[in-house]
Formats: C-alpha cells, structure tokens, sequence
C-alpha cells in the first residue's frame, strides 16, 4: 500500500519529519518497504507557453518550437512530441534541469540546430507512466512558475507492508487513525454532505440477499445522469500518488475511495441489470460470467455472485462482469458495497485465478459499518465531481447486523504476559485511543467493545498486543529468564550427530550440505533405481530435477563431486550427513544418513614427498574411526551393491543388520557424470548406530613388563580373507597376546600361483613377569596350529 | 708406578682433547675405559703392586678413569655443539610446509552449532520434527486454519492430501508440547522449505525455533532472551530492536531487528537504507496454540522465535548469494 504524506495530512496532523514518521509507523507495526520523494528530484522545471511551432528543416520527426519559460527570451527547443499546439503551456525544462533519474538537460545540436532546453512530458518528470506526448498544463497557470509548486508534485510515498491480520491498514483513514492513536490526536474523517433527490432508489432497483452466510451486508445506491469524463487533476494525481492509472472520473472515485476507506466498491450500469434487480446468490451449476478483464469463466456453486434477474453481473468480492461495465453511455449507476465473508472470497478468487486489489481487501475481512461510509462517501464524490443526481435513500440490506464483540482486560494479565508496570488507566487510555470503548470495569479489569474495522481483535491477548504497541516494544524491560532444567532430553541424537560432524571435519573431510529433493533420474544416473527408486513424490515441485524427496545421498554426493571435478578439482574427501525419506501410509520414515566420498589423495601436494593416491582402505579407515567414534561394531562384508564395481564393494553389518555400503564407484557410472578419476564412495545409516549408547570404558592396567615380537609368515589360498586369519591368529593367541598385525601380503612369482603369503606381526606381553622365550614360542605353535586347521596354512 | 700413572693420565687427556669428531672420541673412549681398555688394564695390574700401596694406587687410577671420563663427556659437549651449529643444510623456512589436509564444517552448521550453543548456556535443549508434516502440525494446531490468509505467506510444497515439506519449525512446538509438561526450553534446528527460488530465497532453508513456556513467562523475558544472543553472536555493540509484526501463532508478536553488520546502522545497500536487518520474528505463544497443546493458557504462558540460519550466514560471512550455500562448490566450503 503506498501512502502520500500529503494526503494523509488531510486525515491527522503530522508534525514530524517524514524520516520520524518512518521510524514511528514502524514501531507500531506499519513495516515500511521504502520511502520515495516524488519530485525531489526535479529542478529547474518550470511552466512554458509555446509561442511557435516550424517544422525542423533536417529531420520529419523533429520540431524547432520557440517557448516562453519566463525569461528575458523565448527559449529554442527541438521537440520530438506531437500533441502540443501554439499557446499550450507545457513543463519546461531549462538549461541545467536536471530530470529524476539525474538527467542533466544541458545546450545541444539536434540534426544541426541548437535546442537550449526540453519540453517534458508527464512520465519524464516520473509524476506518471504517461508517455503519449507533452504534459499538457492548466492554461492559467503562470509561466516561468517552478513545476513543482505549479503541480503541487513534492511530496512523500511511503510504500507499506500490511500484515495479514491488519485489513484496516490497507486505507488512508486506516493509517490516519494509528497515527492519530499514537499522536494523541484527532483522525478527521471526511464528514458526509449527501444530498439526495427525490426519486426513491427503491422505485428503482432492489437488493436481495439470499445467501446470508457469505454476505452479511450489500447496499447499493442508485445515481442518474453522472458524466462520465476524465477526473479533475487532484483526483488524479492522488491515484497516481498511490500507484494507480486514472481511467474515468466514475471509476476513479470508486477507486479513490476504496484507497481512502479501504473499502472496494462496484459500479453497474444499472440499465443493464435485467429486471434492475440485484440478487445475491451462489452461482448456479454451469453458470458462467465474463468478467472485465475479458474471460469468460465458469462459475461453481460454493462461488457468490452478484446476479440480475437473469444471470450473474459479478462475481462477488472479486469482479464485475463486462456486461454491465459503467461506460460513456451509462445513465444510471447502481453502485455496490458490501461485506463477503472472506474464506468464499479467497476460495473464488483462488479457484478462478483472479487475485484482485478488491480479493484482497475482502479476504481480510471488511468492516460492515466502513461499507455504509464508503458509499455515501462515493455517492456524495460522484455528485460533486460527475454531477451525479443520487436518488434517496440506500437500497441497504444487513438483514442480520454484527453482533458487538467486547473483550475483557485484566490489567495485572496483561502486565504478567508483557513483563511490564503500565499503570492501569495507561492501558486503557492506549486502548481507547485506539477506538476501543470502554464498557466500564473495576481496579482489576475493564470491559472493552471492539471497534468495528478491527476484527482482528477476539481475545484479551489481542488487547495486549494493542496496549504494547501503544506502549511501545521499546519500553517494555528486558529481562533475563529462569529456565529450569528438564529431565527429559529430547533429542540425545542431535548431539552425537553435532559430534560426528566435528569429529569429520578434524579427520580433514569438508562437509556438503544439500537440497533434500531427487529425482527418478538422479537416481537412475547414480545406479540406485533397484535399491531406491522408491521415493516421497511432491505434487508441485519447483522443477522436473526436484520432483521428489532424496531416498539416498548418493546422487547429490556425486553430482558434487562432478560440480568439484568440473572445476579443477582432482583430491577431495567430502562427507554429508542428512536426512532421506521413505514412502510410507501417513508420513513418510526419515532417516539421518552419513555419505563419505573420497578422490584423488588425502594429502595436500608437497615439494618434498610425492602423494598417495587415495584407495579402498583409506574409506575403510575413516568408516572404522567413525564407528569406534560412534562406538558401534561394524563389519565389512564383500557384497554388490548398484553403483560400485564388484568385488570393491563392501556391505556394512551390525551384527545381523546391514547399515550400508562401502566401495569404489564404477567407471561407466562415472562417465555420466564426466569423472575419470577413481571415487570412493559409502553410504551408513546412522540412525541404527546413533541409537546405540557408547559403552562404558573401564581401566584396564598398563603392563610393567617388557613386550616381546614376533613375526610369523605363512602361505594361504588366495581367496581366504586376511581379516578371517587375523582374527583366529587372534583368538589362538590367549591373553598373553597383546596385538597381532598383517605387515605383508605377497601374491608373486615367489609363492604358488593359487597361494598368497600373509606376514604376521605379535606383540606378547604379561602383566605379572618377563615372558621367557619358551612360552612365548608355545603361544606362537598355538597360533600356527590353528591357522593351519583353519586355513591349511603352511609356514613360509 | 705412579708416575707411569700420572703420564698416561696426561696423554690421555690430551688425545682425547684432539678427538675431533664423535666417531674418534668414542674410539679414545673404548680404548681408555672399555671393558679392554687401559684402565682396566691398570686396574687388573694393582694384583702386582705392593700390598700396603695398593689402597691409594686403586684410589688414583679410579680418579683418573672418573676425569677422563668427564673429560669425554666435556669433549663431547663440545663437539655437538659444533655439530649441531655446522651440520647439514640450513633449512630454508620460506618453503611450504607439509600440512594435514584440513576439514571444513559447512558454514550453515557452524553458525547453527555457535547459535544453539548460545541457548544451551541459558537451559534450551534441542528437540527435532520431521521434514515432512502434516497439515495439521504445520497449520491447523499453529492457529492457521485452511484459508487464513496467513498460509498465502508460506508456499508450501505438498507431498499428498494432508501432507505437506513443513514451511517452517514451528510444528516442533507443538510436537514437543504434545510430549512434555512445562517447564519446556527447547531450540529446534531444521530444515524448512518454500516453493520459492531466487537469488535470495532457496526452496529448502534452514531455521532455528525456540519456545519457552512455564508460569509467568513474560515478553520482557523474550527480549532478555533475545537480546542476550545477539549480544553474544553479533557483539556487544549490536543494537536491536523489536517492532509489532503479526504471526498467527504468537499474540503479542514482534519482529527483531539488528543495527546493520554492514553499515552499523548508517544505512546501506543490505540494509536498504533503514540501518536495520530483520533478524528474526517472535511473540508469546498464542492461547489456541496452548489449546491444542493441552496446555492451560491462564496458567502458562511461553514465547517463541524463529530464525532463518541462512541470512545471518550471509550476514556473517558477506555472501553474496545464497546459491552459494547450496552448491557444495570446495573453493566456498573450505573458505570458512
């Protein structure tokens, strides 16, 4: 809503600068988008009479005009305008004018002849979009007058957001009664001077309501013989004022008007109304209307419209209907204003696509009194300026009136809630400057009637909004709360996981934050189609790329690693913790995931020692740190898995349960995604191994005694897993062996072509003596023995 | 026998005076006082020496073997500290370094994590709420029935009847209400979503909720609250200011802004020439909110305030664009 100073000084003195009134509209609630100075920019324009006007002997489009601007001589100006004749006076602007937007208007040759200032149209001194030709002025306006006092322009437009709740502020008289309640003084309403003629409208016309549930109140009024015709200029420049294009003077108060009360109206041309009878009705089933933009649409019956004897004429709240548009001809005017209930208002104007400025004041909801106003206030505007004869008396159904609503205010309620000593005729003073009237009370509470514009206000907690508002926000103290603890935590999982980021991040991954959407084909091109395919679909996603919720990391994963490699990027270790969603009845599962993606190496280039390329047990080593960190027991177990190559692909268990896959990506996968470096790749289901309570960790003693070494080489089938050897190695040890390691795997021209040999490392250790070289070689013979029962495993 | 004593003491010290390098001090050291060596050589021969000498021969030849073996360690002393100053090539500090590759948190974890952390200090606890809500946590219970107005200001995605991608964290208020019994203190980190894409509005952002409720929880407290955070995250010398806005689900409700980071309140481009950012909105819980709770609103009143992590990132770190946040570009990531 845009709001002029200057009109709004018709409604309450204002006596501060526009920059106070700013910051004091905004600490009421009236949030401020911007302020522009109209005209502030403009100088040096001032009022010229054209003396000729002769063709430019270079150029057909030109003009050489010779105009009085005021001076000792007529000034030469080219022109390229059209619609000027000798002895208009037109806006005149002078050699160092400068125009908004800081045009500088300075001497200058047009097709060889000197042009020494402008002749400005509307548009160009930004007081219009009118671009049709010169401004046109007002012949008895002085020449030589500076622009800016001729037209009055310099003024203030403060651009407002209204809140939802607050439909009243979308109105000058709405903005002037704030100010008014916070100034301490008066609002003045335009009074109503309505003279009416002696036909009675009823003879006339007749209003019936006959879906009172949607309409609780229609009046309409009947006017003869207005002239329909451009509006005077102070009319005009209002609506330009407020962002609006003068149409005809008819349209325009209905427009002025709805800008000043708030209050949308319609005109009918009532000959066109069959039967000159207004019914208010829901729309009958196959009904259509073709509104005043030119559709034609069809109506439903929960839709309520403004019909004639025979069909609709409006679709209520919303638009009129072509048909019986007031234009040049019309004679008669029924003129509308009424209250729709805002939910039928909002649900038609959405179902017909039709948002308009009248939608959007109705679906706030509109005050009842405010319509009889409006139209009185119309009427009596189109008497004055179109010479409207209106006929006596209002065609005014409100066959039920509102009910008057009062809310009670505690005064100690409301100090509670707010945290502040506001004394208890201050609060009520707050309140009734605000319109709200007292209905009498005690010390302790007050009764209070809810004016009719703020149907915003149902609750005493409203009324505490009003009494702060007033009071100022600023003023209320600032207090630190007691927050007592709770016993119950709510989200033990939120801290693991702020954790698990940290501790990521210290072992030199970077984290990726994505979008949660997918789609079929992200997950098609990342090989998931078998394994997550299925997914939560939205049904009005922004785009094809976004047409689901993500059932994997994956895919975003590696379209970032793609984005990463686009860019130059070779060595990246990246990590994303985030949820995915599952399809299920009701709302779908979410699932907090952990992805890990590494490529090229996990060391920084260095002059002094060359890289190591990243490879399988690089992510195998941060899994592990991640569920020691976790404290989870997890396997690798060999697997396939879609987008990954056999036999580099391991699935995750914990014990039984799988939570993941591990493994290098395949190459043909990589290709469409244009990677030809080697990516490594898991995915964990985190919310299995966050649930798990980090086991308590007991001391265990530091041994005093000395450690002795031991290797032992073997030779074993190639396909028998190393881990499987380590662990029984391990298990045939006892308790005097304190580690086993692999140190070596050989596969070569030196062993068996089906053969491999595993290098093993022990370290034995006692706590109660020196192991002597006898036990130590019967531990070892333990593990030798097993490994052979186990494996065939011969010693190398 | 002495004599010889004394001389072969004087040689020795000498020559291992001249020991000039570690390698021949170790040989004079082996050849003096190894387990062959002359002094053990000498040792051996007091067998020979008259019985009533004996105890001061051993004497002297033991204080001999303790000097040479000072004179050793001196000589040592010495010729390290030559070696140390003298030997290999001096290292040339100006090269790079070899570093560990250094991790990064993304930058919209890290503002959350330092913003919640702000609220842990005062007794918040974190609560969570899934993604994906019902109509009916995101709306209806938050006092925004169907065709309130307040719902044209959230485009909200919807996944099915009744289901749609939460517009906001507010519905964790109510899921952590339907849970517990006041006191409640939580903050609620998370993402949200609006069908809505430019170079200032991502379809998926992620805000930060809180709610107190208790007896006699007062709007001076949400102000105390609120500024004790901005306080800490954007400095002391932050100015801020609360202004009446409307929320459906807070009654009185407010709005928060902070003295521009950039301009510090002269007025700029970010802060569209008012010196203020709108930070966050609040207000004290709305009775109908408490009603679908369960809760008695005479007896319990509460605040909340929600906050988009996205734009006080930007804030923080000058980011131009929030496309930037959700690129996953490495040369943004490792940047904080």
């Amino acid at each position: 809503m845009k709001i002029s100073l200057k009109w709004l000084k018709d409604y309450v003195d204002i006596d501060v600068t526009p920059e106070e009134l700013a910051k004091q509209m905004t600490m009421l609630g009236l949030e401020i988008e911007s302020i522009e100075q109209v005209g502030g920019d403009i100088d040096h324009i001032v009022v010229g009479q054209i003396l000729s006007i002769e063709p430019h002997p270079d150029a057909d489009k030109l003009v050489v005009c010779r105009t009085n601007a005021g001076r000792e001589q007529p000034e030469q100006i080219v022109c390229g305008a059209k619609n000027m004749k000798v002895g208009d006076k037109v806006p005149t602007a002078l050699l160092g004018a400068t125009l908004p937007g800081g045009f500088k208007i300075e001497r200058r040759k047009m097709r060889g002849i000197e042009s020494c200032g402008m002749m400005c149209s509307a548009r160009e001194l930004g007081i219009s979009e009118d671009h049709g030709g010169l401004m046109i002025l007002d012949p008895d306006m002085t020449i030589g007058q500076d622009i800016k006092d001729a037209l009055g322009i310099g003024d203030v437009v403060f651009e407002i957001e209204v809140i939802p709740n607050r439909g009243d502020w979308a109105s000058m008289i709405g903005v002037a009664r704030e100010l008014a309640a916070l100034y301490g003084k008066t609002c003045r309403i335009p009074a109503l001077d309505l003279k009416e003629s002696g036909e009675a409208a009823s003879a006339v016309a007749s209003v019936t309501i006959e879906a009172n549930e949607l309409c609780p109140r229609y009046i309409g009024r009947v006017l003869k013989n207005a002239k329909v015709e451009p509006s005077p200029q102070w009319l005009a420049e209002r609506l330009i004022a407020a962002g609006q294009r003068p149409i005809n003077n008819i349209v325009d108060i209905t427009n002025y008007v709805l800008l000043e009360t708030g209050h949308p109206l319609h005109a009918f041309d009532c000959e066109k109304l069959a039967g000159h009878q207004v019914v208010v009705r829901r729309a009958s089933a196959g009904e259509t209307i073709n509104t005043l933009d030119g559709t034609l649409r069809s109506l439903q019956p929960e839709m309520l419209v403004i019909a004639d004897a025979q069909r609709p004429q409006a679709v209520a709240g919303v638009m009129g209907g072509a048909e019986s548009e007031v234009g040049e001809g019309t004679a008669t005017i029924l003129l509308e204003s009424a209250v729709f209930h805002p939910i039928s208002v909002r649900r038609t104007s959405r179902a017909l696509g039709l948002i308009t400025e009248a939608s959007q004041h109705f679906q706030r909801g509109a005050d009842p009194e405010m319509a009889r106003y409006a139209i009185d206030r119309a009427a009596q505007l189109m008497q004055e300026i179109a010479g409207a004869e209106v006929l006596s008396g209002a065609l005014d159904a409100y066959p039920t009136p509102a009910p008057v609503r009062e809310v009670r205010l505690r005064y100690a309620r409301c100090n509670q809630i707010l945290g502040a000593e506001i004394a208890p005729d201050i609060q009520r003073q707050h309140l009734a400057s605000l319109g709200f009237q007292a209905q009498g009370g005690d010390d302790t509470s007050v009764l209070f009637r809810i004016p009719s514009w703020r149907n915003d206000v149902t609750l005493e907690e409203d009324l505490v909004e009003e009494v702060a508002r007033l009071f100022n926000y600023e003023n209320i103290p600032t207090v630190l709360p007691h927050i007592q603890p709770s016993e119950t935590v709510l989200a033990p999982q939120e801290t693991r996981i702020r954790a698990l980021r940290r501790f990521l991040a210290g072992e030199g991954l970077t984290e990726l934050y994505n979008w949660t959407f997918s789609s079929p084909e992200a997950v098609q091109k990342a090989g998931l189609q078998d394994t997550c395919g299925d997914m939560v679909t939205l049904e009005n996603p922004l785009s094809e790329k976004q047409a689901t919720m993500r059932s994997s990391l994956i895919p975003g994963i590696l379209a970032n690693a793609a984005h990463n490699v686009r860019h130059g990027r070779s060595s990246m270790a990246v990590f994303e913790v985030g949820p995915v969603y599952l399809p299920e009845e009701g709302l779908p599962t979410q699932r907090q995931r952990l992805a890990i993606l590494l490529a090229g190496s996990l060391e920084p280039k260095h002059w002094g020692r060359p890289q190591t390329p990243v490879g399988i047990f690089d992510l195998k080593g941060i899994l592990e740190t991640v569920f020691d960190f976790l404290g989870a027991n997890v396997r690798f177990e060999a697997g396939t898995f879609g987008p990954m190559r056999p036999g580099q692909t391991a699935q995750l268990l914990a014990s039984t349960t799988p939570v993941g896959w591990c493994g290098q990506v395949r190459a043909n996968l990589l290709r469409g995604y244009d990677i030809e470096s080697e990516i490594f790749l898991a995915e964990v289901e985190l919310d299995l191994l966050l649930g798990r309570e980090k086991a308590g960790r007991t001391f265990s003693a530091i041994p005093g005694f000395p450690p002795v070494l031991r290797d032992l080489a073997i030779l074993v089938d190639r396909n028998v897993p190393a881990g499987e050897i380590l662990k029984a190695a391990q298990q045939a040890g006892g308790p005097l062996l304190r580690e086993a390691d692999i140190f070596d795997i050989y596969i070569g021209k030196q062993v068996d072509a089906n053969k491999k040999s595993i290098a093993l490392s022990f370290v034995f250790q006692s706590e109660t003596q020196t192991l002597t070289d006898s036990i130590i070689q019967k531990q070892t013979e333990n593990i030798q023995k097993r490994l052979q029962k186990d494996f065939g495993a011969t010693l190398r | 026998m002495k004599d010889e004593l004394e001389a072969f003491a004087k040689d020795a010290l000498e020559q291992i005076q001249l020991a000039s390098s570690a390698q021949s001090l170790e040989e004079a050291r082996v050849h003096y006082l190894g387990r062959k060596g002359k002094i053990t050589e000498i040792l051996r021969g007091l067998s020979q020496v008259p019985e009533a000498e004996r105890p001061a021969m051993g004497q002297a030849a033991n204080q001999v073997k303790q000097s040479l073996s000072e004179a050793i360690d001196a000589r040592k002393a010495e010729l390290e500290a030559v070696s140390d100053a003298n030997e290999g090539e001096p290292a040339d500090f100006s090269l790079p370094s070899r570093r560990r590759s250094e991790g990064h948190i993304h930058v919209i974890n890290q503002v959350t994590e330092e913003i919640l952390s702000i609220f842990f200090e005062l007794g918040f606890q974190t609560a969570t709420g899934p993604d994906i809500e019902t109509e009916y946590y995101n709306f209806e219970s938050l006092n925004i029935p169907a065709d309130h107005p307040a719902r044209d200001s959230h485009d909200t995605f919807f996944v099915k009847p009744g289901v749609v991608l939460r517009t906001h964290t507010s519905p964790v208020q109510m899921r952590v209400m339907e849970k517990m019994q006041p006191p409640v203190a939580v903050v609620v980190p998370g993402r949200v979503y609006r069908v809505d894409n430019d170079a200032s509005h991502s379809p998926m952002f992620y805000q930060i909720e809180g709610l107190l409720v208790d007896e006699r929880v007062s709007f001076a407290e949400l102000k105390g609250t609120l500024m004790l955070f901005v306080h800490r995250f954007f400095g002391k010398t932050a100015k801020i200011r609360f202004r009446p806005h409307f929320f459906p689900f807070t009654e009185p409700s407010a709005e928060m802004d902070v003295s521009c980071t950039v301009c510090q309140g002269k007025g700029c481009r970010v802060c569209k020439h008012s010196g203020w950012l709108e930070v966050l909105g609040c207000g004290m819980v709305h009775p109908n909110v408490f009603r679908h709770a369960g809760y008695d609103s005479e007896k319990y009143t509460g605040f909340a305030f929600g906050l988009g992590v996205d734009r006080i990132a930007m804030l923080r770190h000058a980011i131009p664009s929030i496309t930037h946040l959700y690129e996953n570009d490495l040369r943004f990531l490792e940047q904080f």
